[in-house]
């Protein structure tokens, strides 16, 4: 007996302890101190792979998130001074590496190799557009409008990063107004966007509308937008909500504006050349501010590029749709694709990460690596995902096997922009302009919301994970209608309440017992790992 | 070759050290302790302090930029 556990002991030391509690398993809710989240201690994954994560991932991270600093920064000073002056900032962005953990935990090998790579490129693209801001804000410059300030063009983040390219060799920088004062924040530190939240609601706004256009306009309310563009592009989002926000951003920002509208029912002809009327009407805002012409040239490198990261996408798709040797992560590949489509190949960390990828993949694939092998179910994410709890796809894949193949922020902009000329090119353009995120299959129509049903057969998926974004007036309109799909089809479904960046409305503890109490009682299945059922994570990050 | 010898006893020392040093921190969560307990709770003070700007003071002047229409 006690050579057998002495032989267990090595083995679990040497390979780290098993996944399941009926081989012993690691029981990874112990590990959590309770409320916090923060680790008692981090797991023991392994010689190999502890290792690995101590110096490829955690070290390597903290010390390229110092050498971005300064890749990207004119004045490094600036950036702490941006950090004492901007709430997002400092409060947000400190934890970086506590994201990796969340969304890393559990995994081993290829799984773990990989999707740190979508994390790393994130975190650098994150550290670009801090340094954009900074670099350019007249706060941190005592009043003064310096040449990045006259080279950055401000943008909303669901206006596609793909609209600027043709300024970009002029040594124009875009960057979105709330990508990172409010998008990736949620991600990292749910605590932060609350503030901005509850500013809103203090003017006067009601509580019911969406939380997303609140937040980014609580941003402008408690002045906490940096200084950094002579002008504004801005849209409507997804919804009528956001249409308020730009009114209150145009109101406190104070600049030359252009809205660009994305269109809602956007299968329609004439509204696609509506659209395209709009995008030349946005170029030539951007001339006049600028004094600098629209390059052709630079439009076609550029979107080259960005054509060749969505072939590589289609690349891993289809390993990931047709194969078990897909080594990302459900949260690493939504937040990966949904970022990237989004800022647009400003950056060439997207590129690179995606080559490691692509080497770890193939490798699983020559070598029959199944980087997740206690998959039960193959699910599809559909609907946008809590903000505040993305990684709960590696909380189900550790307790219960889940693995979530493809999500649909992954799949909005599934598409090449043509570049042999520019008419061509106009036309793709308005399609991707208006298969903006929580649009095209959100609340963008019946015939995209639905396509759901061929995703999942695409991505070979037998479980569908539906968010149900509690204050989306649009996509609770259609909650019904999905109920009654999956019934006739008879499809495996769960659905997972949450208000997006309000962690206050929707506990995370609430949404794991939502998914528990479907595995239990409809599925009949036991958890892979029961410490995972049930833990206090309320004060978070 | 003596000082050599007493020099490279030194940098092996030193560096396994730094690693068990780093593998303590990394292991347990110290970094992840010290930004939530001490350096969170510093920085919310200072945001919740700060001084900033009445935004709703300023007048919102809806003449004050053209249409910038280009039909």
């Amino acid at each position: 007996m006690a050579k057998k556990n002495l032989t267990k002991a090595v083995r679990d030391f040497w390979y780290g302890k098993p996944h399941t509690a009926e081989e012993g398993g690691r029981r990874l809710g112990e590990l959590y101190e309770d409320k916090t989240g923060l680790l008692k201690h981090r797991e023991w994954r392994g010689v190999k792979d502890t290792f690995y994560y101590m110096y490829n991932i955690w070290g390597y991270n903290y010390v390229h998130m110092v050498l971005d600093i300064l890749k990207y920064s004119n004045n490094p000073i600036d950036f702490f001074k941006g950090t004492w002056r901007y709430r997002w900032m400092g409060q947000t962005y400190l934890p970086v590496i506590h994201w990796f953990e969340r969304g890393l935990q559990g995994l081993r090998g290829e799984a773990l190799y990989a999707s740190a790579w979508h994390y790393r490129a994130m975190v650098s693209a994150s550290i670009k557009q801090i340094c954009t801001f900074f670099n350019a804000d007249t706060r941190l410059h005592g009043g003064k409008q310096n040449d990045a300030y006259r080279h950055t063009i401000y943008c909303n983040e669901t206006t596609c990063g793909t609209l600027f390219y043709p300024w970009k060799d002029a040594g124009y920088q875009y960057v979105s107004m709330e990508m990172i004062p409010y998008f990736v924040t949620c991600h990292v530190n749910s605590h932060t966007v609350l503030n901005y939240i509850d500013a809103v609601q203090s003017i006067g706004l009601p509580g019911d509308p969406c939380p997303m256009c609140q937040a980014e306009a609580g941003i402008f309310v408690l002045d906490d937008v940096p200084d950094s563009s002579p002008f504004i592009i801005t849209c409507n989002e997804a919804c009528d909500a956001s249409v308020s926000t730009h009114t209150l951003q145009d109101w406190f920002a104070n600049k030359p504006l252009f809205a660009l509208p994305l269109p809602m029912q956007f299968d329609d002809p004439l509204v696609h050349k509506y659209c395209m009327n709009e995008i030349e009407e946005c170029w030539k805002f951007i001339e006049e501010q600028t004094g600098t012409p629209f390059d052709w040239e630079c439009m076609k490198k550029y979107l080259e590029r960005q054509n060749k990261l969505q072939r590589d996408e289609w690349e891993k798709w289809e390993v990931a749709s047709k194969t078990d040797y897909y080594p990302i992560t459900g949260v690493a590949q939504a937040l990966f694709r949904i970022y990237s489509t989004q800022y647009g190949v400003q950056t060439e960390c997207w590129d690179e990460a995606s080559e490691k990828v692509k080497k770890i993949m193939y490798k699983c694939v020559e070598k029959k690596i199944n980087p997740f092998p206690q998959t039960r179910h193959r699910v599809i994410a559909w609907s946008c995902a809590p903000l505040y709890y993305s990684n709960w796809c590696t909380w189900a894949y550790n307790c219960w096997g889940l693995n979530v193949i493809i999500n649909m922020d992954s799949l909005m902009f599934d598409m090449e922009i043509r570049t042999d000329s520019y008419e061509n090119m106009l036309e793709d353009m308005a399609t991707y302009h208006m298969w903006a995120p929580m649009r095209r299959m959100a609340v963008g129509g019946m015939h995209h919301i639905f396509e759901l049903w061929d995703y999942m057969k695409r991505f070979n998926c037998d479980m569908v994970a539906m968010y149900d974004q509690l204050q989306c007036k649009g996509m609770q309109g259609v909650h019904g209608l999905f109920e009654d799909e999956f019934r006739k089809r008879n499809i495996n479904a769960f659905w997972m309440p949450h208000a997006l960046p309000d962690c206050r409305t929707v506990s995370r503890a609430e949404i794991r017992r939502q998914i528990n109490d479907y595995m239990t009682t409809v599925m009949h299945e036991e958890p892979l790992d029961p410490s995972l059922l049930d833990f206090d994570d309320s004060m978070t990050w | 070759m003596k000082k050599l010898k007493k020099f490279l006893l030194k940098f092996c020392l030193i560096f396994v050290l730094l690693n068990v040093g780093i593998f303590v921190i990394f292991f347990f969560d110290l970094d992840g302790k010290l930004l939530f307990n001490v350096v969170e709770p510093f920085l919310k003070k200072h945001y919740d302090n700060m001084e900033r700007k009445d935004t709703l003071a300023e007048a919102y002047d809806l003449d004050k930029f053209p249409k910038y229409k280009y039909d």
